[in-house]
């Protein structure tokens, strides 16, 4: 997979030219503005209270030391998409990255999913991720089945396990994909031990 | 330009005769030149001592086996005093700062140092300490060019590695760039 240079355009399925950029510090209004618009059944599914300006602040200043890169898309001036891909940088999962994408309603089903978890996926590979998860409620199939098409592979259902603004419990899915087979190749290439192969 | 030598020392696992292949690379494929590579390595798959022997020229070479080396690059402290004798007076030793150790005098008058594999480990992964050589020894020497060593690595390595094996390069080669500014 080749990285994208950013900021690039995309153009999605409905023919409009998205940019997707780094996110930066200046971007903190227009992300809460972004995160409040939300419907609340899209909101209620996130980690945090994103339509909070505290929140959303500590999420851009203070929350980014296990963030591998965050991402916006912009249409028309607008950020309409946040992404990003964190990991940890101590303990036994320094090599998992956990994928995130949050897509205004307006513009979802439109391919802009897939392009952001590729982009973010490709720099996770450049920081030596080996595994990237990514969970979605099993209501949401327009993004399991994006999910599918890259490649991610159906880990676990967690039955029961969120539940909706009405109280109803849903099952979440827990979406793996394994990229270590391109690093096995990098040990054997550097193993020192018999003629580098392919040479 | 005369035949430039060069050996390349470490422990099996760290790299080092990709490390020899990139430079070797580099110097034929990509800067137009000639190089010869020699490598040896002992049976363990891990920790044997294993090196490589590269030779740099404009012109043709004939004889691949290095007698005295204008450039010794070490990553581990037996490959140091195993190969610093062969080193000419005059040459260049490029060493791994934390895996390397000299007593007080030991140390030849052109010598750099790189903590080259807590470089590796800040972008994420040891194994590329060897790519932190590699730009570090394009950074110091000058012996191949920049755009030709990151060609070198972007066709060296497994596809999808290129990123982060090239942010290692980067890594290396400035460190050495810097340390040459700083002597001027």
């Amino acid at each position: 997979m080749d990285q994208v240079k950013l900021p690039t355009t995309c153009n999605i399925k409905n023919g409009a030219d998205v940019i997707v950029r780094e996110m930066v510090l200046a971007d903190e209004q227009a992300i809460l503005e972004f995160f409040r618009a939300l419907p609340l059944e899209d909101r209620h599914f996130l980690r945090n209270d994103v339509t909070d300006a505290v929140r959303v602040h500590n999420f851009m200043i203070d929350d980014t030391h296990d963030r591998v890169l965050a991402v916006v898309a912009e249409l028309d001036g607008r950020i309409v998409a946040s992404a990003e891909i964190d990991r940890n940088h101590y303990g036994s999962m320094t090599h998992i990255g956990q994928l995130r994408v949050i897509i205004a309603r307006e513009i979802q089903h439109q391919g802009l999913g897939t392009i952001l978890s590729r982009i973010l996926m490709n720099a996770g590979i450049a920081a030596g991720i080996e595994k990237v998860l990514a969970e979605t409620s099993t209501e949401h199939k327009v993004a399991m089945l994006g999910l599918e098409k890259m490649g991610f592979k159906l880990e676990a259902t967690l039955k029961r396990h969120v539940k909706d603004l009405s109280g109803r419990k849903h099952d979440l899915a827990v979406y793996s994909y394994d990229v270590s087979h391109i690093w096995d190749k990098m040990e054997a290439l550097v193993s020192d031990y018999s003629p580098i192969r392919g040479y | 330009m005369a035949v430039t030598e060069i050996r390349i020392g470490g422990l099996g696992g760290q790299g080092v005769i990709l490390c020899g292949m990139i430079l070797g690379k580099a110097a034929s494929i990509y800067d137009k030149g000639h190089s010869v590579m020699i490598q040896s390595f002992g049976p363990e798959a891990r920790g044997s001592s294993c090196s490589a022997q590269l030779m740099l020229s404009d012109r043709p070479i004939g004889y691949p086996y290095v007698r005295d080396l204008d450039v010794l690059v070490v990553m581990s402290n037996d490959a140091f005093h195993k190969f610093l004798p062969g080193l000419k007076k005059d040459g260049i030793l490029l060493y791994e700062d934390e895996l390397v150790h000299f007593a007080p005098g030991e140390m030849p008058a052109r010598a750099w140092g790189i903590p080259a594999t807590r470089f590796a480990e800040e972008l994420g992964r040891k194994m590329v300490m060897n790519i932190v050589m590699v730009g570090f020894f394009a950074g110091v020497t000058g012996m191949v060019s920049r755009t030709a060593a990151e060609e070198a690595v972007r066709d060296s390595v497994p596809r999808g590695t290129e990123p982060l094996n090239l942010q290692a390069f980067a890594k290396g080669f400035e460190h050495g760039r810097q340390l040459i500014e700083k002597v001027g």
